[in-house]
């Protein structure tokens, strides 16, 4: 997958050179020549774009009035923090919900209040909200988006992220788990910082359809589940799955396999064995017995284990899907310092266990199981044994990752896979 | 003031539309342009878009992909705006002329259910219309209905949805209308010997007309682009309808041209249906006549 990562924009690349010295401007431009952003507002995107990477420590609360000429001038935490996440994905104090116990730890550490926004449900909706600013080289109101891998590796390859710092970020740079570094799309390990990772894989009521292990299962009209079986509409997920199913990479998956897999999903739902595409709200048809076995992530069965103890969640023995939710600091964010005092403050140990207890997902960061372990709560310490939040070795070699789909595989992919979901 | 006001009298009215006017320009008309612009686009958003008036087949490949969805659309719109209509007439009937003492409290009920969240309705729909639900429950228990009977996930769950929550702009324009009719006109009617059954039909019918036209523009045309109820209460690619495909165009595949020329292809449809119907209906001599 490393070889089709560049493809993507190499286009972009070549036209660079061409246009302009600056790699940024050269992209910026480019995009504007072409018409994305046909609007007035396209002349003035090369500078600004050019101008906001300019001062690369140098974060914009350090407008106080020190000299910028000096050789480094620390900066100092601002006073707020804008950082958009995804719903459930931070833990919560039991006995105040809405406050997050890591949240509270970090103002009264910096001093600096924590706008914390549960805004992000999709990664492609959540960038179209941001995109309008970054085409224009301007701030997003965002310090801090949390997306997925393939919108990560988007999202940089476009250059709209801001360098971390990995001077400002010594945990994050000792404590990355060593199988999420040096990704292709980030090989120095200093754009995104993963926040989560997670498993998709078969979730189901045991109660009711038994103990299931095989992605064949939601091809079988079994009076027990048939009608109340879903899917993911993510389409990285329940193509991968598929792929799996059919024996196929979705590692090197190609236009072909899209299609393979798109007419094995269709027998499925002409079989009437499938019921729903869904996103999220998989989990509330499961609690209330309208949805009984489908494609599922790791994480949201653990949590809704606590209401309905005979959920289960399988990596299915075709194999399952692994993917990782990353912190970016979109280009031009007013508190990138502070943004990264953020990140590192997350890759602490303990701070990490904190959060990984609540989410129940897979932690990005080494110590966390240890933290957790010891846990004086006898249940929270028991999550350290957890394999769906500690996944050993075995668990991770059955999973596989989805390809990097180049702009126009990508394009097909999701054609494809919006039009077998009828739009 | 007063003196400049009195000597330019002519200019009021446009001071009065100018509010209302700039509001349409920027949050209609303008973003009409804009995406009528983007409905001859062609070309990725990582490759850019460009303009060309060649790409007028945007329109007729949407119509031909997604003529399906759209003729769906059409029949779910007009089910639950019949659904509505059905459901709607007795109920502001019965509230115009037989409530009494109770009618601002029967039109509060009416109303009542849009202090919750639109999207807490449909949600809460999912529950009532679920497989052992309010309604599905009991019957199963009963036996009156087979086990593997569900309505969540099917057409009747999306019209259902919709029928829903129309109700209230069919029922508050009905309820109007037929509050107005001078009660002695029926009363004449029985006069002259008019059964209560043809004085109804001849009478309150004809002078409800209005209330029922605009009952059914305010249900049919936001019903035809309604997707939030396909996307909570169908799920499934045998209910989407053509919002659910605009929605999806924009956001989820960046099609901006295919999602804007279907918008067009909706806003023009519905366009002329509704001056098909008008005409059918005769309302504005009606509304002449009666203005």
């Amino acid at each position: 997958m490393s070889e089709q990562h560049p493809s993507l924009f190499d286009r972009a690349l070549t036209r660079r050179r061409m246009l302009q010295g600056t790699a940024l401007a050269g992209v910026a431009a480019f995009l504007a020549a072409c018409g994305t952003a046909a609007q007035s507002v396209a002349p003035s995107v090369a500078p600004s774009v050019a101008a906001s990477e300019a001062p690369s420590s140098g974060p914009s609360q350090a407008a106080s009035p020190s000299p910028a000429a000096s050789a480094t001038p620390k900066p100092s935490p601002a006073a707020e923090l804008n950082f958009a996440n995804w719903p459930l994905y931070i833990d919560q104090d039991s006995s105040n919900p809405p406050k997050s116990p890591t949240l509270e730890g970090f103002t009264k550490k910096y001093g600096t209040k924590v706008n914390y926004r549960e805004t992000i449900n999709a990664n492609e909706d959540f960038f179209g909200t941001i995109r309008p600013a970054l085409e224009a080289g301007q701030d997003t109101g965002w310090d801090l988006v949390v997306l997925t891998d393939w919108m990560a590796a988007k999202i940089i390859g476009l250059g709209w992220v801001e360098t971390i710092d990995t001077a400002n970020t010594p945990a994050f740079a000792a404590n990355e788990s060593d199988n999420l570094r040096n990704q292709p799309w980030d090989p120095d390990n200093n754009k995104r910082a993963p926040w989560q990772s997670g498993m998709t894989g078969l979730g189901f009521d045991s109660k009711v359809v038994g103990s299931q292990t095989s992605m064949a299962a939601l091809w079988t009209a079994d009076p027990r589940w048939k009608g109340k079986v879903w899917l993911l509409n993510e389409m990285r997920d329940t193509i991968g799955l598929t792929l799996l199913k059919l024996g196929k990479d979705p590692a090197t998956a190609t236009n072909a396999d899209c299609d393979a897999a798109i007419a094995e999903i269709k027998k499925a739902l002409d079989g009437g064995v499938v019921r729903s595409f869904l996103g999220n709200d998989y989990k509330e048809g499961l609690i209330k017995g309208d949805l009984v076995l489908g494609t599922a992530w790791s994480g949201d069965i653990i949590q809704a284990q606590l209401e309905k103890a005979s959920l289960k969640f399988v990596i299915p023995s075709d194999g399952g899907m692994i993917w990782t939710d990353n912190m970016l600091i979109p280009k031009g964010a007013a508190h990138k310092y502070t943004a990264e005092l953020m990140i590192d403050y997350v890759y602490d140990p303990t701070i990490a266990a904190q959060i990984a207890a609540y989410v129940q997902y897979v932690s990005p960061v080494k110590g966390s199981k240890e933290a957790i372990a010891k846990n004086a709560d006898k249940t929270v310490a028991a999550l350290g044994q957890n394999p769906l939040m500690f996944p050993d070795a075995a668990t991770l070699a059955k999973t596989h990752i989805f390809k990097a789909l180049s702009a126009d595989e990508d394009k097909y992919f999701n054609d494809q896979f919006s039009t077998l979901q009828g739009n | 003031m007063t003196a400049l006001l009195r000597r330019y009298h002519f200019i009021v009215p446009y001071l009065l539309l100018t509010p209302g006017l700039i509001w349409l320009a920027i949050f209609y008309i303008y973003p009409s342009i804009q995406m009528f612009i983007s409905s001859f686009w062609s070309g990725s958003l990582e490759h850019g878009f460009t303009f060309s008036l060649a790409n007028v087949h945007n329109y007729t490949d949407g119509l031909s992909r997604y003529q399906e969805q759209i003729v769906r659309s059409v029949f779910f719109a007009a089910a639950a705006t019949i659904a509505t209509f059905l459901i709607s007439f007795p109920l502001a009937y019965t509230i115009a002329f037989r409530a009494g003492q109770y009618k601002n409290l029967l039109l509060f009920l009416v109303i009542a259910p849009f202090f919750t969240s639109f999207l807490l309705r449909v949600i809460s729909w999912r529950t009532i219309l679920g497989d052992d639900g309010l309604l599905l429950g009991p019957l199963k228990s009963a036996g009156l209905v087979s086990d593997d009977v569900r309505i969540l996930a099917t057409p009747v769950a999306v019209i259902s949805g919709i029928a829903y929550n129309f109700l209230p702009f069919m029922t508050l324009p009905i309820y109007v209308s037929l509050e107005k009719i001078d009660k002695r006109l029926l009363e004449a009617g029985q006069d002259l010997y008019a059964t209560p059954w043809s004085a109804f039909r001849k009478i309150t019918l004809p002078l409800a007309l209005p209330g029922i036209f605009a009952g059914t523009l305010l249900t049919f045309i936001p019903a035809m682009g309604d997707y939030v109820n396909a996307e909570l209460l169908g799920q499934t690619p045998a209910t989407k309808m053509i919002g659910n495909v605009v929605q999806s165009r924009f956001l989820v595949n960046n099609d901006y041209p295919t999602a804007a020329a279907l918008s067009f292809i909706l806003m023009a449809g519905i366009l002329v249906a509704v001056a098909v119907y008008a005409r059918l209906l005769g309302t504005e001599e009606l509304m002449s006549s009666a203005g």
